[in-house]
């Protein structure tokens, strides 16, 4: 089927599948088939912030003191982080817009994707303010044998959904060959391709920054790297937000609220999403060992690591409705939960002036007074 | 209204809740030395995920997170009622 970007056929939104229904037409947001998607977005655009409003002049000093195995872990996950943004800052648009069919998500996804390019320019804030040419730290990125395993395992599901969707916007359904191998094209492919790709982006951000996160906590409680783990701490809780929209999208399939194709298939394909998640908590743990081979650093360790990563397994995969499948019940690593707490509850003064987005607010404050010596 | 409501947390921790007092769940449970899970402390991760097996409670933010059936969000929400959760 071909897309258009504004089909002409009235449609009633209400009364589309999130996914696989007529294509958007009109972007409004008056009424919505999941008001879930809305209030993310506005959730979201609340939480707007810029690298550069985040000094990260101090973390340079903090840097040249650190040891040859803390540098490494350092910049190894930077390095991660990278990729995982640069994966996440277009991956949603060309594998889920082509195929969405409410306004309300078609926007949700626009937004989540433009926060993940937010992310992606913090991380050039943050390696610049470090290094004069960082050059050798992205170019490693697409080499690095430990890094490139995780690219294949993340980039495969939204690849397989965004070639299979090509496919059947220009072919149609039906058995095609491509350069001498054969493609079914049906709905249901499609949709079990689409049900696998959100899967693993669930699981991407469910469990797969937290290897890192944990590693830039663990120096900011050693009152080092500040800055980067301010930008961090602000990603970390747009990471939250992504996260459950992913699990919205599943449970709504799961409890059948939304397309009832996509609940048989959340059944039939079960086991499928489940080692999709446990391949990503198995690779986290590699990533832990990976990091820790020069040697670990103060307050973390590999064993530590892998113990967080089963802990936060656990919770994200009864979120989406599997049993625990690890011991660890209890945080082994408490320290975490204060850089995780959003700052709408719990503000430190120091962090006001970063984590709010003040523009607006110095405008209207400005008074007749503050204009005196100003002439025009 | 009652004076007060009765927590019972995993069925061993017994906690009272003042209706009266703006306190979520999570923060009873706190105080109570239990250690409940969390993240964002506003109703958009879904860390504080508990049970809800017994009775009723109202959410005092409106949560982001999807509540399966049977369970409650504690960092949002507050019993009103008796209730027993498991964690
Ligand atoms: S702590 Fe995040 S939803 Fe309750
Ligand atoms: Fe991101
Ligand atoms: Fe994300």
């Amino acid at each position: 089927m071909r897309y258009s970007t504004f089909n002409k056929n009235p449609v009633n939104p209400l009364h589309e599948p999130m996914f696989f229904g007529n294509s958007v037409n009109v972007a409004r947001y008056d009424q919505q088939k999941h008001a879930i998607f809305e209030k993310l977005i506005e959730k979201q655009i609340s939480f707007f912030w810029r690298p550069e409003e985040v000094d990260v002049s101090r973390d340079r000093v903090d840097f040249q003191g650190l040891t040859e195995s803390e540098k490494h872990i350092f910049i190894s996950n930077l390095k991660y982080q990278t990729l995982l943004d640069s994966v996440q800052g277009r991956s949603p648009n060309i594998a889920f817009l082509p195929i969405v069919s409410i306004p309300e998500l078609e926007t949700w996804v626009e937004t989540w994707s433009f926060f993940e390019t937010i992310h992606s320019r913090s991380y050039t804030h943050i390696l610049r303010n470090l290094f004069t040419d960082p050059s050798d730290v992205f170019e490693d990125i697409v080499i690095n044998t430990e890094i490139q395993k995780r690219a294949s395992d993340i980039s495969k599901y939204y690849d397989d959904l965004i070639f299979y969707t090509q496919l059947w916007q220009t072919q149609g359904e039906g058995e095609w060959e491509v350069r001498g191998k054969k493609y079914t094209v049906n709905q249901r492919e499609l949709k079990k391709r689409l049900f696998l790709c959100v899967n693993s982006v669930n699981a991407l951000e469910a469990i797969r920054f937290y290897v890192s996160f944990a590693c830039t906590f663990a120096f900011a409680e050693r009152d080092l790297m500040e800055g980067n783990s301010k930008i961090i701490r602000l990603i970390a809780r747009d990471e939250n937000l992504h996260l459950v929209s992913t699990q919205q999208i599943i449970n709504l399939w799961q409890y059948g609220k939304d397309d009832p194709e996509m609940q048989e298939i959340a059944e039939e394909l079960r086991e499928d999403a489940r080692d999709i998640f446990m391949s990503a908590v198995a690779q986290e743990k590699e990533w832990a060992h990976y990091l820790f081979r020069n040697g670990s650093m103060i307050g973390l360790n590999e064993e530590i690591l892998c113990q967080y990563v089963e802990y936060i397994a656990n919770m994200r995969m009864e979120a989406i409705g599997f049993d625990a499948p690890f011991e660890q019940r209890s945080n082994p690593l408490p320290w975490m939960n204060k850089y995780l707490v959003s700052d709408n509850v719990q503000v430190a003064p120091q962090e006001a002036e970063i984590t709010s987005y003040l523009v607006g607010q110095i405008d209207s404050e400005v008074s007749a007074e503050d204009l005196g010596d100003f002439e025009l | 209204m009652a004076d007060t409501y009765k927590v019972t947390v995993n069925g061993q921790h017994h906690l009272t809740v003042d209706p009266s007092q703006p306190t979520t769940l999570l923060e009873v449970m706190e105080e109570a030395g239990l250690e409940p899970h969390y993240h964002c402390r506003d109703g958009f991760c879904g860390a504080c995920r508990v049970q809800l097996v017994k009775g009723e409670v109202s959410y005092i933010t409106d949560p982001l997170a999807f509540i399966r059936p049977g369970d409650c969000l504690a960092c949002c929400c507050t019993p009103i009622s008796d209730i027993e959760i498991q964690q």
